[in-house]
């Protein structure tokens, strides 16, 4: 049998030279997607006027739902938080493959942006909620689903903190983010399987004007290079940290 | 006011502060995520810095 040597991923490949440009085009292409939601993209109508009135030079009909508008940053750090937690999930069942500890740590970096982009689209779908239903929490099937989500990544670090031994830590949190991994797509089809007005189904049933699906897919590129950024980044440190304790338990051996 | 205006504006002015509040969260939560990692790659840097120079002495001796 040959004996095959893994490539692992390390910190100073050429991922790092592109963390810069990807961090200044995110925010770019962020701040751009935000300035066309507000500025290009016309608000959704609401329920329909006693009578039609002129603002501008626009025959107003409907109310304007200006909280609509969370949605262009809302949707975009979902779909980033579900990658982050695909690769948290690849690298975990790298490492459950292999038992190389370099898989883990990639797998924990990952999981630990996922959370970040979680708990945004947590925050900007309850401000969302708050508004229009005057109350911070409803039991509807997406955002069930969704915390559960963030309930399993939370308790993946946790997990993490708990456990003292690093090759069973590693062995536990892959197997937790493969969980985390089953929820994306459950997440993601609920509003399929169980009809819900607050997420409708808007990319299958057209629900969206192109000008909006531009806002969101230029928000959506500039999240997950800010995403790709942050996890190089982290990656990073990381491997420093792991360094600096490998050196440090070096000195205590002389 | 017109009240029909009345009622067009009845749902722009009350959300500006969840909109506002929402993309704010975002953006400062990034910057912050950000300075955090970028300060603790600093320190670690240094730590890694004086280690290996300690671990250079020793294997000295």
């Amino acid at each position: 049998m040959s004996d095959k040597k893994v490539k692992v991923p390390e910190a100073g490949q050429w991922p790092d030279n592109l963390v810069v440009p990807a961090v200044l085009a995110g925010a770019v292409l962020t701040t751009a997607g935000f300035l066309m939601a507000f500025l290009m993209v016309g608000p959704v109508n609401g329920a329909a006027l006693s009578s039609p009135e002129l603002v501008g030079d626009v025959m107003v009909t409907n109310q304007q739902l200006l909280s609509q508008k969370i949605f262009y940053f809302h949707m975009p750090v979902a779909i980033v938080s579900f990658v982050a937690l695909v690769f948290a999930a690849y690298y975990g069942i790298r490492f459950l493959m292999g038992r190389q500890q370099r898989f883990d740590t990639c797998s924990r970096v990952a999981m630990e942006i996922a959370l970040l982009f979680v708990v945004f689209t947590m925050v900007t779908g309850d401000l969302w909620t708050r508004f229009e239903w005057g109350v911070w929490w409803t039991w509807e099937p997406r955002l069930t689903t969704y915390l559960i989500l963030m309930l399993i990544v939370i308790a993946y670090f946790v997990l993490r903190n708990a456990v003292d031994d690093p090759e069973r830590r590693a062995v536990f949190s892959g197997v937790i983010s493969i969980i985390a991994l089953v929820d994306v797509p459950i997440c993601f089809m609920i509003t399929r399987l169980i009809p819900s007005s607050v997420h409708p189904v808007v990319a299958r049933e057209g629900g969206m004007a192109p000008d909006m699906v531009a806002a969101v897919m230029i928000i959506m590129a500039g999240m997950m290079l800010v995403a790709f950024g942050l996890y190089r980044l982290r990656f990073r440190q990381a491997r420093l940290d792991e360094r600096v304790q490998a050196l440090k338990d070096q000195l205590e051996d002389y | 006011m017109n009240p029909i205006l009345a009622d067009i504006y009845s749902t722009v002015i009350p959300s500006a502060p969840f909109i506002i509040a929402a993309y704010a969260i975002v953006w400062v939560a990034l910057l912050v995520y950000v300075a955090i990692v970028v300060r603790g790659l600093k320190r670690t840097e240094a730590q890694m810095a004086v280690l290996e120079e300690a671990v250079r002495a020793k294997a000295g001796e």
